[in-house]
């Protein structure tokens, strides 16, 4: 599997964001809420999960999907998985 | 039961041959066609190339840039088909809340979706059931494009899905028409969709219904023409907003035409081949003029069924002459399906929709590619060139190899 350099990650991680919630990159701050703030739907999130885990060959349980309400909060995540 | 007058007050289509009522029919007066080669997937391994293909599609042009992005063809289309009708029928767009419960979505769609549930299959089935993106799901049922109309323009009436094959449209107008009839609703916007891809073109290649898809056959769409050997496939969409007359005379709309009557028959003979003895056909086009009392002599044109195929082209031919008898041959019938191909469900709109052009800029579009006589086709086919002729009734027919058999009529208000 190919390293994942932690350095890029965050703005990875933005860009998927960015491309499914249809917003720009520099409105998805580390704690703009992805609901409040972003106005993403339910889909959406389940569609950032499903492509980070493709993205990046991990597993995220469907019990987080509830933690995935922020930049800050997925990515820690993320980094979390990879690191496993 | 006494009858609703209902009424056209607007239109949105997307053709091979032309996006939005005034190319449309400006290409159909020219006998533009739209029918071209195959550019949405690879046709190098198949016999045919050919397709009446929608080119330069740009939804963000007709729909805005955003909330687009997981949605397939077919729905993107019937979208851009649905914003059209509405602007065009000046009604707001999308639908404020006070209105939005007389109005409703009835739209004619058959293989809409094959392609997503192909697509999405396929990627779950290889890589797993993780692999897929969950947003592409929705795509894969088929009330799904109808479902985005209501969703987009704020429509929470009624929502249906009518997939009865080459009869869609038809049939789902006149599911709108009884839905005004019955109940309450004021304005349906109704119509049909079909998009070209790869999984139906190659299915309709494999069972040979495709000109050209068999040993020795000229790929060449010409409806009623002796070398006819199948059809063109097309993709289009058409909506046309159908409106109860005194709702549209309140807000004042502009009425393009009333519909006046609908037939139908299922014709058991048809086993995937057009019914030889045109009884279900016959029967449907007698049913529509009785319908709303129409004769014979009432109907100035005819909006062909016929789509290049052995079979169609001559059942459409026997059961006009049934109906119309000796003035059968003084009746221009012409196939606008010689322009922009076959689009199976969508095709009844799309001959309504060119209906509407007839009657709003009065020519006859013509049959194109029209040279040698079949003598089981011999009526006036309009071959090759327009005719300018002011019309006042139309009889717009869909027919099928699979025994249904749809017609409808609309005349000047």
């Amino acid at each position: 599997m190919p390293k994942i350099n932690m350095q890029n990650l965050e703005k990875e991680i933005k860009s998927v964001i960015s491309e499914i919630a249809e917003v720009e990159p520099e409105k998805i701050t580390p704690e703009a809420n992805f609901v409040e703030d972003l106005g993403m739907d339910s889909m959406m999130a389940l569609e950032i999960l499903a492509s980070l885990e493709k993205k990046y060959k991990i597993k995220i349980p469907e019990e987080n999907l509830m933690k995935l309400t922020n930049l800050k909060q997925t990515l820690e995540l993320v980094k979390d998985l990879v690191n496993k | 039961m006494m009858k609703k007058r209902i009424v056209i007050t607007g239109i949105g289509v997307l053709a091979p041959n032309g996006i939005g009522k005034h190319e449309f029919w400006s290409a159909l007066k020219k006998g533009a066609s739209g029918v071209k080669p195959v550019t949405l997937f690879d046709t190098s391994n198949l016999r045919t190339k050919l397709a009446g293909e929608i080119s330069n599609f740009n939804p963000k042009t007709i729909l805005g840039q955003k909330g687009l992005r997981n949605l397939d063809r077919t729905t993107l289309l019937v979208l851009c088909a649905s914003k059209l009708a509405l602007e065009d029928a000046k009604l707001p767009c999308p639908v404020p809340e006070k209105d939005t419960d007389i109005c409703g979505v009835s739209l004619g769609s058959t293989m809409g979706s094959v392609r997503s549930i192909s697509e999405f299959d396929k990627e779950a089935l290889r890589e797993g059931p993780r692999a897929v993106n969950p947003a592409l799901f929705p795509n894969t049922v088929i009330n799904s494009p109808a479902s985005h109309i209501s969703i987009k323009f704020n429509i929470q009436g009624f929502n249906s899905t009518i997939a009865t094959g080459f009869c869609s449209s038809l049939d789902a107008i006149y599911y709108a028409m009884n839905m005004i009839n019955l109940y309450e609703y004021k304005v349906v916007l109704t119509g049909g969709v079909e998009e070209l891809c790869e999984q139906t073109y190659k299915g309709f290649h494999k069972i040979g219904h495709l000109a050209g898809s068999r040993p020795g056959k000229e790929e060449i769409d010409c409806p009623f023409d002796k070398r006819r050997n199948g059809i063109v496939m097309g993709e289009g969409a058409c909506i046309v907003v159908l409106e109860e007359l005194e709702h549209a005379r309140a807000r004042d709309a502009k009425v393009y035409a009333e519909v006046l009557g609908y037939g139908t028959s299922f014709d058991p003979e048809s086993k995937n081949i057009y019914s030889p003895k045109a009884k279900g056909a016959t029967e449907s086009i007698k049913y529509c003029l009785e319908d709303m009392g129409l004769k014979e002599g009432d109907i100035a044109y005819i909006s062909a069924s016929a789509n290049s195929t052995l079979d169609c082209d001559v059942m459409e031919t026997r059961a006009v002459k049934n109906v119309f008898g000796k003035k059968a041959k003084k009746i221009p019938i012409s196939s606008i399906k010689s322009m922009i191909g076959d689009s199976f469900s969508a095709s009844g709109a799309m001959n309504l929709g060119a209906s509407i052009g007839v009657m709003e800029e009065n020519f006859l579009p013509p049959t194109v590619n029209y040279k040698k006589l079949d003598r089981r086709c011999d009526l006036d086919c309009v071959p090759n060139k327009t005719r300018e002729q002011e019309i006042n009734n139309i009889l717009v027919n869909s027919f099928s190899p699979t025994g249904n058999n749809s017609s409808l009529t609309i005349g000047k208000l």
